[in-house]
Parts: structure tokens; sequence; C-alpha cells
């Protein structure tokens, strides 16, 4: 069994960002992360490995740094790992991002299930999953929330707005994992024991980490990066200061703080909320 | 099924000991062009991130190592320029004339380190020397601790186990040879199964502060006696001046007190209250707190053997921190050190038995002479209570009335001759000016505790600015702890003692040892319709073991964490 893996590294939120005058992100100064809505769905391709002995590789469209969250990914158990790493990918919107990992995905060989975060914390759109779905003409399931396979089909239990809903499927299939699913266990000792491996060993890293450009999966550049990109971003704006006046107590005794509280607002305000 | 997971050296614990051997075997290495594999497992999220010292530090085995440490990038918090030994009062604070400072505590010329950067900066170095070494492997694991020592059917330690999927081929790392340097954490183990402390080892717990603050105070700093603990307990202060205007702050107590309510972060809120360190304070702002245990028998609390087939003993694991000068840090390298000649020769001929001369190397290196001229420092004390029991709250009197000399007089001219053979005893026992080699025996810091004990009231300052002092829960902020989902790391044996226990403490109103002790808030009384039940809330521990030590009926044991989970220490 093959499994895939689409993980994205973003930056850091809870670090001071580097943000340029335009209001727009510099990545180059931000701190960088895995993208944590991605955290789960790699754990749920991590599942497929411990329950059905699954192969699992991760897949990222990124520049070079993007290598670190392949070396997460492999610290936490991933098999091995594509890297799609070119220039003519800047700029991308959701359009020509799926159709470019969908080429890689078509790259990296046959597999019964592809794994997505839910959405990004940088871009926010939840498309690319669906998206990449569509191009490669298989189900997919979305905000799926826990799954088993039983012979070729998937079964799979999804968020809804008014709570779960199951689902079935024949494999192959695509997976849009929601954020409460089972959190990402533990990096493994092996795992970590290989990426120190892996960075000392530059013909074992290219093994195990294919770095490929447009060019190796044949996908057109006329599709991808700006050019490839109908979204038109017209302008961002700063939102400004959000939310109300917060006052903190503490550094007293409960007692002297719970009348410090009920001094500063009225229970009658407290009641009406 | 995979392979095992093997080194040649598995090193156990980002430690002040270990990361200097390995820069050391590195080195080494490095010019014999011999080949070894090398783990160092930390139980931190990160290399400095569970430890904290004070530190003042003789810099000499880094500058053995790193000539060029004041220009390379070594973290320093500066150099002592004034060193100060004082006897604090309630209210004011005497300086110990230059002349009548033990040796110990002269500083002057010391390093002043913030020790978990430099553990941060020797990991760092570590990596970067390790990629100029192909013969050398070298993989480093915060992150992942160590819980159990695996052996073989001849007791040889073979390595550990560092995760818990449940497959030992995946959680242990084996290894041809395996260095402590854990300050017990799990060593303790090792040494149990050895039996190799016939005399127990008595620990004592310092807690400390870092604050920001309006004065540069750089390279001044005080140790001092006296106030706030007067009841008889052995224990101490220390004010350090460091870098960029910040101060580290401290207090440390020892854990063989009869006193059964410590409450060591409370008593470090009373020496901030004294007037002298208020006003050192006035107008900063606190930015780390955290707190860890110091192993204080020396001589008498050395194990019988440093090594074991396949195993030594490092640093405070192995118990070798100089209580007269509060010396760990230097101890703890130099062990290190030792070990990492002994382990080259050793892997270069693979003759293991060279590692039998660990012992006598450490015991003639500064590191044993000075345990041997300091082994009745802790005795003088414990021989003669009088000295902290009555002599230095005398003292401390007249320290506050303006006459220091008087209380030590005013107490020799006491019983005159008893008291002054008395005191010149233990003056000689502390000041290692005796030939006797007669070994002493301790009592364990459990054991010591008496619940009926009943401290002498120590006033303490009411004119306090109270923006300096923080409660407990507080104060756990300070020390960031993080844990994982499903985090159990402290094993309570038996419900039934700990109701037994409660019992007796709440018949003399009150509280267990466990609960007062606590660094953090952990532990509580929970009262319930069918009595009351020791309770932990474990998401505030900052894993200093402090509890074990002190449960009077051994009912608590501190595991070493999963996931790099604990506190944040770094900054200390
Ligand atoms: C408040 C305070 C003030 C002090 N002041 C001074 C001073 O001014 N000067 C001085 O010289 N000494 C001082 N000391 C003593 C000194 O800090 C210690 O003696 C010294 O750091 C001991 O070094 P070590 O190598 O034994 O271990 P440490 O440097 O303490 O390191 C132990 C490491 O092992 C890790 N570890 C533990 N168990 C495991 C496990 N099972 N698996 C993986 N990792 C593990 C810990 O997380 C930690 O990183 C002070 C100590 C304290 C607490
Ligand atoms: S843990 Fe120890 S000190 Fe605490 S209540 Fe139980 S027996 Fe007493
Ligand atoms: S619970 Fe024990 S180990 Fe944890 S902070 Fe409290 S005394 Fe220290």
């Amino acid at each position: 069994m093959n499994s895939f893996v689409l993980i994205k590294q973003v930056p850091d939120q809870s670090a001071k960002a580097g943000v340029n005058a335009d209001g727009t992100i510099d990545r180059a100064k931000a701190k960088r992360m895995l993208n944590p809505f991605d955290c789960f769905a790699l754990e749920a391709a991590l599942q497929t490995k411990r329950l059905y002995g699954a192969t699992v590789t991760a897949i990222t469209m990124g520049p070079p740094p993007a290598i670190e969250i392949l070396y997460e990914a492999i610290a936490h158990g991933v098999d091995q790992a594509v890297h799609l790493c070119d220039r003519r990918l800047a700029a991308s919107d959701t359009l020509a991002t799926a159709y470019a990992l969908y080429n890689t995905v078509r790259y990296a060989g046959d597999f019964d299930l592809v794994f997505c975060g839910l959405q990004t914390t940088d871009g926010d759109t939840a498309q690319v999953g669906p998206q990449l779905a569509e191009r490669l003409q298989v189900p997919q399931v979305t905000y799926c929330e826990s799954f088993e396979i039983q012979g070729e089909k998937l079964i799979a239990r999804r968020v809804t707005e008014s709570g779960t809903q199951v689902v079935q499927c024949p494999l192959p299939a695509v997976v849009t994992v929601a954020n409460s699913a089972h959190r990402l266990a533990y990096r493994t000792l092996r795992g970590v024991q290989r990426v120190h491996q892996l960075q000392r060993d530059e013909v074992e890293r290219n093994q195990v980490i294919q770095t490929v450009s447009l060019d190796d999966i044949q996908a057109d550049p006329a599709r991808c990066g700006l050019k490839g990109s109908p979204t038109i971003v017209a302008a961002t704006e700063k939102v400004g200061e959000i939310g109300g006046k917060c006052v903190l107590f503490q550094g007293k005794p409960i007692e002297a703080m719970v009348s410090d509280l009920l001094a500063d607002i009225s229970l009658v305000e407290l009641v009406q909320r | 099924m995979s392979s095992p997971i093997r080194y040649d050296l598995l090193l156990v614990g980002g430690s002040s000991s270990n990361l200097i051997l390995a820069h050391r075997l590195l080195d080494l290495a490095k010019l014999s062009g011999l080949k070894l594999s090398i783990a160092i497992l930390e139980k931190g999220q990160q290399f400095g991130a569970h430890i904290v010292s004070g530190a003042i530090s003789n810099p000499h085995v880094i500058a053995r190592l790193f000539p060029d440490y004041k220009e390379n990038g070594f973290p320093l918090e500066g150099f002592v320029t004034d060193s100060h030994l004082s006897v604090l009062g309630a209210d004011k604070k005497w300086d110990l004339p230059e002349k009548i400072v033990p040796k110990g505590f002269k500083k002057d010329g010391y390093a002043i380190l913030s020790l978990s950067h430099v553990i941060r900066w020797l990991a760092d170095a570590l990596q970067t020397k390790a990629k100029e070494i192909p013969n050398v492997q070298l993989d480093l694991f915060p992150g992942f601790a160590a819980h159990e020592i695996l052996y073989d059917h001849q007791d040889r330690v073979i390595g550990v186990r560092a995760s818990e999927s449940g497959a030992l081929n995946d959680d242990a790392v084996y290894a041809d040879y395996t260095c402590f340097g854990d300050k017990g954490f799990i060593s303790k183990d090792l040494v149990a199964k050895f039996d190799l402390r016939p005399n127990p080892q008595l620990w004592s717990v310092g807690v400390k502060e870092v604050w920001e603050v309006q004065e540069d105070y750089q390279g001044q700093v005080w140790h001092t006696l006296g106030y706030p603990i007067l009841d008889g307990t052995f224990s101490g202060g220390f004010v350090y001046g460091m870098a960029h205007k910040r101060l580290a702050l401290g207090l440390i107590v020892s854990l063989d007190s009869q006193n059964p309510n410590i409450n060591p972060q409370q008593r470090l809120q009373d020496y901030k209250s004294h007037p002298w360190i208020q006003k050192l304070l006035t107008g900063g702002k606190l930015r780390k707190y955290g707190a860890a245990v110091i192993p204080e028998g020396g001589f008498y609390s050395l194990p019988t053997r440093f090594a074991v087939e396949g195993a030594l003993l490092l640093g405070d694991a192995l118990g070798v921190l100089d209580v007269a000068s509060l010396s760990g840090v230097d101890r703890a390298m130099e062990t290190g050190y030792i070990a990492a000649n002994l382990l080259h020769d050793t892997f270069l001929t693979q003759n293991f038995a060279l590692m039998e001369h660990y012992q006598k190397q450490v015991l003639e290196s500064f590191v044993g002479q000075d345990l041997h001229t300091s082994r009745y420092f802790r005795e003088a004390f414990l021989e003669n209570r009088r000295l902290l029991e009555q002599y230095l709250p005398a003292v401390t009197n007249k320290v506050d009335q303006g006459h220091p000399w008087l209380g030590s007089l005013q107490y020799g001219m006491g019983k005159p001759i008893q008291r002054t053979t008395d005191t010149i005893r233990a003056l000689n026992l502390i000041l290692g000016k005796t030939k006797s080699e007669e070994p002493v025996t301790y009592t364990s810091c459990h054991e010591s505790i008496k619940p009926e004990f009943n401290p002498a009231a120590v006033a303490v300052n009411t004119k306090i600015a109270p923006e300096i002092l923080y409660t407990r829960p507080d104060a756990v902020f300070f020390a960031a702890p993080k844990y994982h989902e499903g985090n159990r790391h402290i094993q309570e044996f038996s419900a039934s003692t700990c109701q037994e226990c409660i019992a007796t403490y709440d018949k003399l109103g009150r509280t267990t040892p466990c609960v007062s002790d606590c660094t953090a808030e952990v532990h509580r009384i929970d009262s319930f319709e069918n009595g009351r039940v020791h309770g932990m809330s474990l998401e505030n521990c900052i894993q200093c073991r402090t509890c074990e030590i002190v449960c009077p009926r051994v009912n608590l044991r501190v595991n070493p964490t999963y996931e790099g989970s604990g506190p944040d220490f770094y900054g200390l």
C-alpha cells in the first residue's frame, strides 16, 4: 500500500514574522514551520503505515528551505519524500499549485491514498486538496476525522456543520484531514536517527528525498507560478487592532482578584453577555 | 524487523560533564583518526532547557578546551570583579572582612555564566565540530530521555530505553559504553542495582530567579548566610550581577533539614524582602524562575565505584560538587574531560579495562583533592548543630544591631571553654584542617525530617514592595513548563501510605513535605467525603526532584518525561 501526504512549509505565526511594506509576508525573514493543519494529515498517513504497513511518501512544493519539513516528516516516520522546487513556481495560486502538485503526485507513482491538510495557515483557502482530487479524477473525502480501510474501500467519518457523517469510497482516493483527527505522534528515535544520517550522507539523501523541477515532473511552466495563476490580489489591507480592552488580574490572592474583577465590570454586564 | 539502534558511545544528559566529554573526545579523534559513533540523549526539548545553575565558575576547564573562549562567541556574563561573603540579618547586611572569608568563597576573576546558555552553545559548537571530522558520527537527540537502563546477562550496561513505542528494538539505544551525566535522574537505578552508595547522598535544592534591573551590577557577586533561614537548616543565598543589567539571585536550602515545611520558593521571596535585595530589584522585572537539586554529601557520599561494566558516572550523578566553594560546574566538566581521555584510548585499543583508571584519575585530580579537603564540611554542621541553630542567629541579630563581631563573641562567652573548643573543632573541619580520615555516616534527607519540628520564628521584613514577590503558582509561569497530553511522570507508589502521612501532618496542623517543599505548584491534598488524598498537578512540575527526596515515606518517584516535556529554563 502506498500513502502520500502533501505538506507545506509556512511562516511561523508565533514568531515575529517579517512583513513587507505592502503587507505581504517577507518569507525570507519569517521563521518557518510545518503547516499546523498538515500535522493531522501526516498522522493519518503514518497510521496507514502503522496499521496497514503502507509506505509513506511526503510531498512538498516550496523553495529550498522546505526540505526542513521533509526532514521533520522523516523524523516522524515517513519513508521517503519528493520536493518540488522550482523558481518558476513562485506566486502560484491554488489553481497553479494544484496543477503542479497533481503532476508531482503522478511523478511519485501509484498511490492508494493521498492525505492533505485541511488548509494552510498562510493561504487559508482549503482549495488545493479538492482541486487535486478533481485533477486526479479520484474520489475525495474532506474534513475526515477518522478512517479505516476494508479491502479496497475507505470508510471515513467526516465532520459536518451539524455533526459527523460516515462515508465510504473506493481506493485510490484523496482525503483532507480535519484538525479534530488524531494529534501527530511524537518524533521517533529511529526517525530522528535517520534524519541525522541523511543530513550527513548526500548520496543517501538524494535517494530518500528526491528534489524535482517542473521539467522532471513534465508540468507546463505556463500553467505554474504567476503566469498560471488567474487569481489577482487587488490589495491587502491592514485590519488594525481588533478586540476590546483586556484587563489582567494577577499577583494577588484569589479573593482579592475576584473582588477587583467584580469592581471592574458590573455584574449586569456579565449576565447580559 | 529493523536493526537495533547502536552507537559506540552513549551519553545520557546534555550536561556540562557530557558536553565537555564529547568536545574533548572529538578533538582527540580528530588527531588520531579514531572511528567513533556517539549519541547524546537530552530530556529537555532543547539543549539547556532543563539546566539551572548559579553560576560562578573557575573557567580553567573551558579555557583548556577553548583557549580562545573570550573571543569565540562562548556565552559569558562577565568576570567577577567584586566578591563578597555576607551575613544577612532581617534588616542589615554585613560583608565579612576579606581576611576572614574562606578561600572557597573568594571568587574574584571567576567567570559568571548562565549555564543554560553555555550548554546550548556547547551543543551547537559540538555539531559544527563533528562536521569537520569524517571519522566521527555524532547524533544529538534533544527531546529524548533515558527512561530505563538496559543490561545484558552479565549485568553489563548495554544502553537505555529512550521511547515507549512498545517495540524494544525501536525504543532502545544500545552502546558499547554509556556515560551518565544525568544528575542521578536515571543513574540512581544503577547506583541502587550495584549498591554503590552505602552512605546516602545529601541533597539541597537551589531556587533561582533572573531579573532585569535598573542598574548595572555586572561582575559583583555576593554569597550570603543567615536571613531568611535560621532554623538550623544548612543554606545560603547568592546574588550575581550578569551582563545587560540582569541579576541572578537564589537560595540553596539543604533537604536534610529537620523542618518538614521548608517551602524553598517562598523562602526565596523572604530573601527578596530583605531591604538590600529589595533595593537591587526596585523597578526591575522578573524574567525567569527555576529550581534544581545539588548533591552536597561530597567525599563521604561518593559511590564505592565510579564505573561499572559498560558505564560510568559523571558530575552531579557521581557527586563531585565541592560544597565548600559551591563549585559543581568545573568539577562536572573535569570528570567529563578525564573520561574522554580514557574513552579515546579504550576505543582505540578496544581494551575496556582501561576505564578502571577513571576513579583513580578523578580522585587524583583537583576534583578529588578538593573533595578530600572538604570531606568534613557538611559533617561540621551536623555534628555541631548549635552552629546553625544558635550561633548564626546570634550573629544575624547583632548584624541588625550594627555590631556583628559582638554576636560571635557573645556566643563564645556563653560557655567559654566548651564552646570555644567546639567552635575551633568545627572551624578546623570546615576549613579542612584536620588529619582525621575517619568516615562519617549521613542520615538521608527523608529520614532527617521531624514532623513535629518547630522552626524558630524569623521576623520577615514587612515593608515590602509587593510587585517583587511572586506566589508559587505565579512563579511557575516564569519556568514555562509545557507537557504533552497524557503525561504522568511522577509515580506515587501507594495511596494509603500518603493517607497515613497526611493524617500525621494534619494532626500537627501542618502540611506534608511534598506539598510544602515542591518548588512549583504540583502536590496538593484534596478533601473528599472518604478522607484526604494526595493529588498532583503534573503540568506545573519543573522536574527538580525535591519531592522525591523529601517524601518521608519514599513514596514518590520523579521519572524523566517523554516528548521533551517540562520547563524551559533557557536563560537561567
Ligand atoms: C541554583 C544552583 C546554583 C548553582 N550555582 C553554582 C555555581 O555558582 N557554580 C558552580 O560551579 N556550580 C553551581 N551549581 C552546581 C552546578 O550547576 C552543577 O554541579 C553542575 O551543573 C552539574 O553538572 P552535570 O554535568 O552533573 O549535570 P547538569 O549540567 O546538571 O545536566 C544534567 C542534564 O541531564 C539531563 N538529564 C537528566 N536526566 C536525563 C535522562 N534520563 N535522559 C536524558 N537527559 C537527562 C538534564 O535535562 C540536564 O540537561 C549550582 C546548582 C544550582 C541548582
Ligand atoms: S507523597 Fe510522600 S510526603 Fe506526600 S503525602 Fe504522600 S507520603 Fe506524604
Ligand atoms: S513535583 Fe517534585 S519534581 Fe516537580 S517541581 Fe515539585 S518538587 Fe520538583
